[in-house]
């Protein structure tokens, strides 16, 4: 069955079983490997992708109804030569271990401080209740966001 | 210094961010074929009938391989107890019966399902006290013809049992004013690792070659070959990136189907377990049962001890039989204790193999000894603070195999910094309320010595010809940051470099000489070492050609910012770039290797018998506090407040360890009231699934204080010593001891789910109206 979506930006044609998830197209058919997979039940977070702006599991989405819409891995956060401010908060947070979880943690909180830029600690922690990360207990990322946040003007000003 | 002691960022950070890093489940090759397992969906049972004709005529399969198809011969990392595919029974539910490899996975997946298994299925042996209860059936009525890596104390179903016997514990006994007895339980914990055990092998030419991402590339290589009877040269382990593993990954697990299919078909073949797969066949730390009795004098001295331990191996022994010899070093935990008996054995059943799991029988073994400590104390009516200060080892204290800790007076340094940040006859002060709505609020501490893996590495050290250093070894990085923080800046202090002009490896066994793994705390410790053994060689090299070039003596040069220079003449000195470029037109490329090998402490070997792990290498020691609210309708547990006094001999990378103290301890909150794994009667288990498992999220978990000891080991580089698996180890005990203070009743059971904790509460208040 074929099918058309638009990527990170970019339009891929594919032909795939109905019923496919988006994260097997993503990862099988695209080779977009940075979004992984773990649990394919929708309780992980490692999947996690942006759908129109907001994080969804992508191993719970049939990818043929994702054809209307914009699609953001991993891939398709930061610049060709270099990442994001807030990846980047992350990294030298200490907010990466094993790595696993990070691709869907950085689309989670890339998400998050889209919509609300100046995140306080409990909200970031909410955010981050659909993302499992067995390695850093959390709290090195959350100081990423904050750390982020915090270096931005509209959030000193907001605070102060 | 300019680089240890930094917190340089981790080299693999930004492929990691960026998703660009490959783990072996991201690993593809041209014309690869997919692999799905078939599996018993029983405990225990005969094999009656497997018929794979179906199976192997369905269009797409290339290969279904069986019993029939592998070696007979059995291996195992300790006994050589484990076929690769059961042949006449099965043994615990999950055990591989045959593999399928086909175009596609899900091709596979259709062909396992056309596998004909037909089991007379048996009764499962699944409690440990009937497992080891006389005339139990045996899980492996032929044990006795299974040949041992390592020799072991066997009988009917234990697998190895360590015992020590010293004198006077029963005189002990005879003069105590209190006898406290105890018993206490510890369920499973799986690792979930968020990459699934996955593997992809090649086979060309006679040998094989296996991607994977593994803890331990050389064991691995050394297992496969003895499963396999091959040579290990005829194997090539190539390690990718490690997607969490966490003691799961260490051993042999499902690297030979995909190679036995690799053989058969003449393709590569990828197998990547499906998480419920996954979950209920992983070697998760084993369930254990532990019973204390104490022998305690009128001010909470205790006098003697029987100490014995009950661990879970599951369907076949893997590590478990190490494991029994943890039990020697931790019946007393960090506290004197007068003369102490010890049995521990590791018993067979019919459920999925257990296995490491950072912090190993430590975490349940010290859960045990500080909840007892707590009940000593409240028998003999003294405050539980004061009964470890009174009794926390000192040092020129021995252990159980009579090795002596020289420095264990840190664990009083320890317990002072904690009284430091969080002043015990101030958080304790009793509250009064009635209100049986409000929260209910404990405290806990508990103490524990931990060991750092002595198993020796090595590093080899290359100077590139752009003047930075290739830094070439089998160490490993699981994610902790030893090699890519670690490692690296140990490497640019010997040599006055930024820590991005060090390169690192992946591990190949082809390539690079025998490490020891990523386990126990060793890397940064251990290969640090080597790195540091191997910069002396190399700089000598680098000095003599330099001195040639600068016309200068040798005792006249030194190396800072990557250059040599004649010392005080500012002027007169030449780039590591320049020098490597020279060498290679006159003596060749630089380079220097060095391996490391911890010396281990004398012991008395007579101390004990089933003895494998005899001593306990460059302890490190540390106390924890935790501070919980007790919801009383709910049942739910919050920890509030985590204190970690932690000796660390030197932090190489302040938020490296920061990030090793706070992981470990979330998975040790996650064991201590979160993850459960509860086992039918029919050996399966009942959670299988991250939906039904609960591990900890963001919300749940406190932002851990951490206050780090630093005593430098003259052995460590630049005075490191291990400081990543222990965190984990005291989680456990001091959580539980502050629920158990919360609600005023002994809970001597991990995990401590709401319902649990509900039961107890109710427990406590009848106590309080007796």
């Amino acid at each position: 069955m074929d099918l058309s979506l638009c990527v990170n930006g970019r339009q891929y044609d594919v032909d795939v079983e109905s019923g496919t998830s988006l994260l097997d197209v993503l990862r099988d058919e695209i080779h977009l490997t940075g979004t992984k997979e773990s649990c394919v039940e929708g309780e992980c977070g490692t999947c996690t992708v942006l759908i129109d702006g907001r994080p969804h599991d992508a191993c719970l989405l049939a990818a043929h109804a994702m054809e209307d819409t914009e699609i953001t891995t991993i891939e398709g956060i930061g610049t060709a030569d270099a990442m994001s401010p807030l990846q980047a908060a992350i990294v030298g947070a200490g907010g990466v271990q094993c790595g696993f979880c990070t691709p869907g943690i950085v689309v989670t909180l890339t998400a998050l401080v889209a919509e609300a830029p100046c995140p306080t600690e409990d909200e970031i922690r909410m955010a981050l209740a659909g993302n499992i990360c067995r390695c850093t207990g959390y709290v090195q990322i959350i100081d990423a966001v904050l750390q982020h946040t915090s270096d931005l003007s509209t959030c000193a000003e907001s605070a102060s | 210094m300019s680089a240890v002691g930094t917190s340089a960022v981790r080299s693999d950070g930004p492929i990691k961010a960026r998703g660009q890093a490959r783990y072996t489940v991201d690993v593809g090759l041209p014309g690869m074929l997919h692999c799905v397992l078939a599996r018993s969906t029983v405990a225990a049972g005969r094999i009656v009938r497997l018929d794979v004709s179906k199976a192997r005529q369905l269009p797409g399969v290339h290969a279904v391989i069986t019993a029939a198809d592998a070696p007979m011969h059995r291996n195992g990392m300790l006994i050589r107890d484990q076929e690769l595919f059961a042949s006449t029974h099965v043994r615990y539910e999950g055990e591989p019966v045959a593999a399928v490899a086909a175009e596609t996975k899900a091709i596979a997946r259709r062909a396992v399902e056309l596998i004909e298994l037909e089991l007379e299925q048996m009764s499962p042996v699944v409690d440990l006290d009937d497992a080891v209860a006389a005339g139990a059936r045996l899980v492996h009525p032929e044990w006795q013809t299974f040949s041992m890596a390592i020799p072991c104390e066997r009988y009917d179903n234990v697998a190895n049992e360590l015992m020590a016997n010293p004198p006077g514990v029963d005189e002990a006994f005879a003069q105590a004013a209190h006898i406290v007895t105890d018993e206490y339980r510890a369920g499973r914990q799986y690792q979930a690792y968020l990459e699934p055990k996955a593997v992809v092998a090649e086979y060309e030419a006679g040998r094989y070659t296996i991607h994977v991402s593994h803890q331990f590339p050389f064991a691995l290589r050394d297992r496969f070959a003895d499963a396999l009877g091959i040579r290990s040269s005829d194997v090539r382990v190539v390690g990718h990136h490690i997607g969490g593993a966490f003691g799961g990954k260490l051993d042999l697990g499902i690297e030979p189907y995909a190679a036995l299919l690799a053989k058969a078909t003449g393709r590569p073949v990828k197998l990547v377990q499906e998480r419920t797969e996954d979950f209920i066949t992983c070697p998760s730390r084993e369930n254990a049962i532990i019973r204390i009795r104490s022998a305690v004098d009128a001010e909470g001295q205790v006098l003697g001890r029987d100490f014995d331990v009950l661990l879970d191996a599951g369907a076949f022994a893997g590590d478990t039989p190490f494991l029994v010899s943890i039990a020697l070093f931790m019946a007393n935990g960090a506290y004197r204790v007068g003369p102490t008996r010890v049995r521990a054995r590791a018993v067979y059943t019919n459920t999925a193999p257990t296995g490491a799991f950072r912090g190993v029988s430590g975490t349940y073994l010290v859960f045990a000894v500080e909840r007892h400590l707590d009940h000593i104390a409240e028998v003999v009516g003294v405050d539980r603070m004061a009964i470890r200060l009174a009794n926390v080892l000192r040092n020129g204290d021995p252990l159980l195999n009579g090795q002596r800790l020289d420095d264990a007076s840190i664990l009083g340094e320890a317990f002072a910094e904690i009284e430091r940040v969080a002043p015990w006859a101030q958080i304790t002060a009793p509250t009064t309320t009635t209100d049986p709505t409000v929260a209910l609020r404990g405290i806990g501490v508990a103490a524990a010595l931990w060991v750092t893996n002595p198993l020796p590495g090595e590093a080899t050290l290359r100077l590139g010809e752009d003047g930075t250093i290739h830094l070439i070894s089998a160490a490993n990085d699981n994610g902790s940051g030893a090699v890519t923080m670690g490692l690296r800046q140990i490497a640019a202090e010997e040599f006055g470099l930024d820590v991005n002009d060090v390169i690192t490896t992946m591990p190949d066994t082809d390539v690079q000489g025998f490490d020891g793994g990523s386990q126990g705390s060793r890397t940064t410790h251990v290969v640090g070492r080597a790195v540091h053994d191997s910069a002396i060689e190399l700089r000598r090299k680098i000095l003599d050609v330099a001195s040639k070039h600068l016309e200068a003596d040798v005792a006249d040069l030194e190396l800072v910012a990557g250059h040599v220079g004649v010392r005080g003449v500012p002027d007169r000195r030449v780039p590591l770039s320049q020098i490597a470029t020279l060498a290679r037109g006159t003596v060749g490329s630089l380079n220097a290797t060095a391996s490391y090998a911890p010396a281990l402490p004398a012991y008395d070997p007579s101390c004990a018998s089933g003895f494998i792990f005899s001593t306990f290498p460059n302890p490190t020691y540390h106390v924890h506090l935790a501070e919980v609210e007790v919801d009383p309708v709910t049942g739910n547990v919050s920890i509030v407040r985590y204190v970690v006094a932690q000796e660390v001999g030197k932090a190489i990378n302040p938020v490296g360890v920061y990030g090793q103290i706070q992981g470990g301890v979330t998975q040790g909150i996650g064991y201590a009231i979160y993850e459960g794994i509860d086992i039918g009667s029919d050996g399966r288990y009942q959670q299988r699934t991250l939906a039904s498992y609960r591990l900890p999220i963001a919300p749940d978990i406190p932002r851990v204080e951490a206050l780090l000891l630093e005593h430098p080991d003259p052995a460590g580089p630049f005075g490191a010593k291990g400081i990543a698996e222990p965190p984990i180890v005291p989680v456990a005990a001091a959580i539980a001891n502050a629920i158990s203070a919360a609600v005023g009743h002994q809970i001597n059971s991990l995990p401590i789910r709401p319902n649990d904790v509900l039961d107890a509460i109710e427990a406590g208040r009848a106590k309080l109206q007796q």
